[in-house]
């Protein structure tokens, strides 16, 4: 079957052969995809942002995705696991999403001229979603690879030396933003492209919509950059003391009572 | 409801525009993005023609008045002057929208027209959309495929739910204008989209029980990245349609019932 | 020089010309279509209200019958149709709505059970039956006797044009658009097809064909103030006329809408009245019922359009700046009617006026709408004239409109006439006799002269201006050849037409170019218009005597004794009028013998043989009391075979259930 359709396509049949499917699924991976990460976004700035509690909170998030609390001992790992999955997903997704890139400069320059002739507020967030997208693939690379490849250094103390001593501050600033925004702008498109929330009128919806998106990248925002502060201000606290793991207060006193 | 007559209405100003009443009428610019293939040694420019506004005055007014009085080769096309026929879509102020239905004093004193783009241009506003629908038309067998093709037509009609027939009606008032693939992003960088216009066709056909195709054959013609798959959800088709189609819900439509043969 | 060939030359793509395209390709012949523009945005989609046929679905249209449809049409044209093609349009015209159906037509449906319509200024309960339920749905026109008035909401004309037009992409016939006819091929009485413009390019191109369709709709922009397109100028009458050899019949036969919005004349849709709108004077009184106590609003357009104008010019119109008018009230129909039944109506107050028809009343005067005349055939769509000349639609002068169509019977009549002329059509090119034989010296003759025309305007030393005479041409139609027609006021029109025609041949054009030239194609077409206007107005300065939409206020009545004839205009050469001749109506073979219309004036002359013809068909009725109403038509003025075969036979309906023993109808 896969090679007659090869076939057909190399002696320039392929227009009067049965259409492929792929199209149909490949769409809808691309939006599979994409919600699986917003949602995946959602959740992990639900749980770095713990620190905003307290280094204990961010501490015991971390320790329960290494699994300490069900094996009693970290597995790091684990979370190279996560990662990976992650990685996978957004590798099909940013593969699939580039095919609606300008694939030359004169579709850019065409689409940049319409989106600046129309001034019209879903075209421009296509656009930006799309450069938001282009971005990614630069900046959100070395977050993701440093936690495959490091999954054990996170931590309150380890995250702030790195976001701090190690310069992911910069870094974080532009990941920050690329992703709310892309994110954002994605959830509110996955919403109209499928019409998840038809009602019986579309216009007052799609308004709705389109509120709640700002409203949820506003809020992203703002708790990005809180939790990024505080990464920096534990940066900068601890930057004397590099490199030293975070032990919580409870088991620093307990363990120093056993060992003695 | 008596005092009707005593309320001050505005009236359209008839035939090729003029004096219209006392008070002091604006002075317009109008800026016409003008370029004519059949000379290419001309480039494109703009040219601004000054004309005196009149009481409700619309475009069709203001630019029978510019060709008359000012400039006789400036090309428009106006057919119903009605809003009605999709004849006279244009890019007025960066939107695509029918000229004969806007009245100049919803623009400021100074405007830009343009023709639509993604269309072939045969001179100054006037662009070829027909040509391009009857190709879109040809594309996707955009008329209905009659289950019987010859009916007795001697007896009794098949009957059809009232509902549904003003469902099939409402997305049958597209008039062909254009206004929708010209605001597409997607289709201004690809050629080949078949822009909404063609999915709300598809989306018609599909609603009506009298066609014999099913989703397979609707997939042929639009289950690539030209078709539905192509469409990013920019829904500047939705908010520019003169007709207010029910673009959006009738893609994401078209599109779920498109992916789900991908699984099938 | 380039010659294209084809069977079928078809000039216009709006119903008429559609339709017959599509009959004579379905019997395997050639087709081209030109149009002026794309095919969906002809004129045709402007058609609001709907379209006629007896199909009787409704409960106020039970009891409807071809019968009652062909009194009616005839009773409109004043006795002006041939009442054989009104017979052969009223038994089509259903199998025309069932067949639009078939093709994917949304026609409004019926809806069983009680609903609330407005009929008279009252809100009244009609209960529909449940058989009907998802049947075609008719509703009230005026000049109609039952609802009868098939419809797609309020988008008609716009629903049928799309589907007309999806189905001849269909039968992948080629439509050549922007394309102008500007010249028919014609020699020694037969007709070869056209010499054709192409509007984008400027280039002549010759079309040749066995058989030329002229389907190229009305003439309304002769006048300002039109509810027609700016296309309707009447280029393919005007294209007959300059043969010299094919006639136009009836063309005074002007109809006027009495609601067109004031003073753009954008029209709104009859089913305003029709659906228990009211028209208001300056005291907001409703004055229709103190003329037409029967009918009131829904009178015949022409009745309904000069009690407008004689109430305005008793001073009662409402007063603006552009001048007086008449309100139209369709407020009492409620929101929700207006915004889903009337939606285009809804949205033409809203974008040209910044009205709300919900709210405010709409300004409304009676404007140019219809042709009734045009190139004159006879029931094959051939003119008698010139052999292979084919027409159809409102351009045509089948004559089933006579002196006023009813609304609601023009589309109708479009697709109805394209049935049947695309199959005698396809019947003319079948005959072998019939084969295109001219020499192709011929054909180059004729685009040479077409070409010498159109160089002579660019580069000719000219000093008319093109527009500046077409605006005359307008206001004078508008203001001396309108509803009241006066023999002086004629008289200074024909006289001013015709200086205007000579000026026209010194037209001088200030842009060159040959190609797309918008001041060009001014030029040329108002040449032509000229003539046309000039057959309208000469023939109702001629014809002393009222009949339908022509109305002379010096000869208020119908004069059946001296008028009851067709008139019928040929163009010499360099002349300045038409030629006139009259063609009788044959008052023996009528059906319906002429008398009182049932509204408007009662007074009118009637015709010698009318008494001995009433009597006879008195007598017959009497005879075959018993009879069925088949019978009875059958005796009084057969028809049948008259029609296409395929199109013969009865139509079913609801309380005429077409049963398995009379499979073959008739
Ligand atoms: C506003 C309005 C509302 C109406 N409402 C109704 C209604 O409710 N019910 C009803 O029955 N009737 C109605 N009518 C009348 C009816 O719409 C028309 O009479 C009918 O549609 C005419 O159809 P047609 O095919 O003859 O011509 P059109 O639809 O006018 O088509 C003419 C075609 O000829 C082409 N053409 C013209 N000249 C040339 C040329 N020289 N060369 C090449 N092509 C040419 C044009 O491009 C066009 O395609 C209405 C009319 C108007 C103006
Ligand atoms: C390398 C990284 C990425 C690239 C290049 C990228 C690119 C894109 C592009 C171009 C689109 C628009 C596709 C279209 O219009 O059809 C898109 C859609 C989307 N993206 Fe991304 N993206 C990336 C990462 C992400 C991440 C991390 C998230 C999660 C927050 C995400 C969520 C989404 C969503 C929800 C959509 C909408 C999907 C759809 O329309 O089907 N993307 N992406
Ligand atoms: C795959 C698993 C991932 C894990 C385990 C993870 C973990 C973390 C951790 C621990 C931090 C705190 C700072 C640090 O330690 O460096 C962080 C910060 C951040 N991560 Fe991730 N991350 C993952 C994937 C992603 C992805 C895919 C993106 C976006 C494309 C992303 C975007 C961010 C951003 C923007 C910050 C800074 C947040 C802030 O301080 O406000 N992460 N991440
Ligand atoms: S869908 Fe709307 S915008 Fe597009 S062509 Fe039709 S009427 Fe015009
Ligand atoms: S603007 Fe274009 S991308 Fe899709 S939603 Fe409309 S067709
Ligand atoms: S001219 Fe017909 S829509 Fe504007």
């Amino acid at each position: 079957m896969e090679s007659s359709n090869q076939l057909i396509a190399g002696i320039g049949l392929a227009g009067t052969a049965r259409k492929s499917r792929w199209p149909a699924r490949l769409d809808f991976i691309q939006s599979g995809t994409g919600l699986v990460l917003a949602l995946f976004m959602w959740g992990h700035m639900f749980f770095v942002s713990t620190i905003l509690i307290s280094n204990d909170a961010m501490w015991t998030i971390t320790k329960f995705f290494e699994g300490y609390f069900f094996f009693g001992k970290s597995y790091p790992i684990m979370v190279s696991f996560v990662v990976a999955t992650v990685i996978t997903l957004l590798v099909v997704h940013a593969f699939l999403a580039v095919r609606k890139f300008p694939i030359n400069y004169r579709q850019f320059t065409t689409f940049h001229g319409h989106m600046k002739m129309m001034r019209h507020e879903d075209t421009t967030l296509w656009f930006w979603q799309a450069l938001t997208g282009f971005a990614l693939f630069f900046v959100a690379a070395p977050h993701v690879y440093i936690m495959l490849t490091h999954p054990e250094l996170i931590g309150p103390f380890e995250s702030g030396d790195r976001v701090w001593t190690g310069h992911y501050w910069p870094l974080y600033i532009l990941l920050l933003l690329a992703v709310e925004l892309h994110g954002g702008i994605g959830l509110y498109r996955l919403a109209v492209k499928w019409d998840w929330f038809a009602g019986p009128d579309p216009a007052a919806t799609r308004k709705r919509l389109k509120t709640l998106k700002w409203a949820l990248t506003v809020f992203f925002l703002a708790l990005g950059f809180a939790t990024l502060a505080a990464y920096v201000k534990i940066g900068i606290a601890h930057a004397p003391d590099y490199g030293k793991p975070y032990v919580p207060a409870a088991l620093q006193a307990a363990p120093q009572g056993v060992n003695k | 409801m008596s005092d009707a007559n005593s309320k001050i209405i505005p009236i359209a100003k008839a035939g090729n525009g003029g004096d219209g009443g006392s008070a002091a009428h604006r002075q317009l610019k109008i800026s016409v993005l003008r370029y004519n293939p059949q000379e290419p040694s001309q480039p494109p420019r703009m040219q601004t023609y000054p004309l005196e506004e009149a009481d409700g005055m619309t475009l069709f007014i203001a630019l029978n008045e510019i060709r008359e009085k000012q400039d006789p080769s400036l090309q428009f096309d106006f057919v119903c002057r009605a809003g009605i026929c999709g004849s006279c879509a244009m890019v007025i102020n960066g939107r695509p929208t029918l000229a004969c239905r806007t009245l100049t004093k919803s623009l400021g004193a100074e405007f830009t027209l343009a023709p639509l783009p993604f269309f072939e241009l045969i001179g100054d506003l006037s662009v070829n959309t027909g040509k391009w629908m009857r190709g879109m038309s040809e594309r996707l067998g955009g008329w209905l495929h009659m289950k019987e093709p010859n009916p007795d037509l001697r007896r009794a009609e098949q009957k059809m739910d009232p509902d549904l027939a003003d469902k099939i009606y409402e997305l049958d008032r597209c008039v062909e204008c254009g206004c929708c693939v010209a605001a597409c992003g997607t289709a201004r960088m690809r050629k080949d989209f078949v822009g909404a216009v063609g999915l709300n066709r598809v989306a018609r056909f599909r609603l009506d029980p009298r066609d014999a195709r099913t989703d397979d054959d609707y997939y042929e013609v639009i289950g690539d990245d030209d078709g539905v798959f192509g469409c990013m959800s920019l829904l500047a088709c939705h908010d520019v349609c003169p007709k207010d189609l029910p673009l959006a819900t009738q893609i994401a439509f078209v599109r779920r019932k498109m992916v789900s043969l991908g699984w099938s | 020089m380039k010659i294209i060939y084809t069977d079928v030359l078809v000039i216009g793509g709006g119903l008429a010309g559609l339709r017959v395209a599509i009959g004579a390709k379905r019997r395997g012949h050639d087709v081209v279509i030109l149009s002026l523009v794309p095919p969906k945005r002809s004129h045709s989609a402007a058609a609001q209200g709907g379209m006629q046929a007896s199909l009787a679905n409704v409960i106020k249209g039970q009891g409807d019958t071809e019968d009652i449809h062909f009194e009616d049409t005839v009773r409109g044209s004043d006795w002006g149709a041939d009442q054989k093609v009104v017979r052969m349009f009223v038994n089509t015209a259903p199998k025309a709505v069932r067949e639009l159906a078939a093709w994917g037509l949304p026609w409004s449906r019926v809806r069983r059970g009680d609903r609330t319509v407005i009929i008279n200024g009252q809100k009244v309960t009609i209960t529909e039956r449940d058989e009907a339920h998802g049947l075609v749905a008719q509703r009230d026109f005026g000049g109609t006797k039952k609802w009868r008035t098939c419809y797609v909401s309020d988008g008609t004309g716009h629903a049928m044009l799309q589907t007309v037009s999806d189905q001849a992409i269909g039968a992948q016939i080629p439509v050549h658009e922007r394309t102008e006819a500007i010249a028919l091929i014609h020699d020694a009485g037969r007709c070869y097809g056209a010499i054709v413009r192409n509007l984008i390019t400027g280039e002549l191109v010759a079309y040749v064909a066995k058989a030329t369709c002229v389907a190229s709709g009305g003439a309304g922009r002769i006048y300002r103030v039109t509810t027609n397109a700016v296309i309707c100028e009447g280029i393919g009458s005007a294209l007959a006329l300059e043969t010299g050899i094919a006639r136009l019949g009836n063309m005074e036969a002007i109809q006027f809408h009495p609601t067109g919005i004031f003073p753009a004349g954008i029209l709104v849709t009859e089913g305003c009245r029709g659906d228990g709108g009211l028209l208001k004077d300056v005291d907001g009184h409703r004055f229709m019922p103190d003329y037409e106590p029967e009918k009131k609003e829904l009178a015949s357009r022409d009745v309904v359009s000069r009690r407008m104008e004689e109430h305005i010019a008793k001073g009662k119109g409402a007063k603006s700046r552009f001048g007086d008018h008449i309100w139209l009230d369709i407020t009492l129909l409620g929101e929700q009617h207006i915004r889903h039944n009337l939606r285009e109506v809804f949205e033409i107050c809203h974008y040209f006026m910044g009205v709300d028809p919900t709210k405010d009343w709409i300004p409304v005067r009676p404007a140019q709408h219809y042709t009734m005349g045009g190139v004159r055939t006879n029931h094959t769509g051939e003119s008698p004239d010139l052999k292979g000349l084919f027409a159809a639609g409102e351009a045509a002068c089948w004559d089933m409109h006579g002196f006023n169509r009813l609304g609601g019977n023009s589309v109708a009549e479009t697709v109805v006439a394209g049935m049947i002329v695309g199959e005698f059509i396809a019947d003319y090119c079948d005959r072998l006799d019939n084969e295109v034989d001219i020499p192709t010296s011929l054909v180059h003759d004729f685009l040479k002269r077409e070409q010498g025309k159109l160089d002579t305007l660019v580069d000719g030393r000219g000093t008319e201006d093109a527009s500046a005479i077409k605006a005359e041409m307008q206001d004078l139609m508008t203001a001396k050849v309108g509803i009241f027609r006066r023999g002086e006021d004629l008289q200074a029109a024909v006289d001013e037409l015709q200086r205007l025609l000579v000026r026209s041949r010194n037209i001088g054009l200030r842009e060159k170019a040959r190609g797309a030239n918008p001041e060009l194609v001014t030029a040329y077409r108002v040449q032509k218009m000229l003539k046309v206007a000039l057959c309208v107005a000469y023939g109702a300065l001629v014809r002393t005597e009222s009949r339908g939409a022509h109305f002379r206020q010096d000869f208020p009545r119908r004069n059946d004794a001296e008028w009851l004839k067709r008139t019928l205009a040929s163009w010499k050469g360099e002349e300045t009028l038409p030629s006139l001749a009259w063609e009788a109506l044959d008052v023996g073979t009528m059906e319906l013998p002429p008398g009182w219309r049932g509204y408007g004036a009662k007074d009118y002359v009637d015709h010698p043989d009318t008494p001995g013809r009433a009597a006879d068909v008195d007598a017959v009725k009497a005879k075959m009391a018993d009879a069925s109403r088949f019978d009875v038509q059958e005796a009084l003025m057969p028809y049948d075979e008259l029609l296409p075969e395929p199109l013969r036979g009865r139509n079913e309906r609801i309380d005429e259930p077409m049963d398995k023993t009379c499979e073959s109808g008739k």
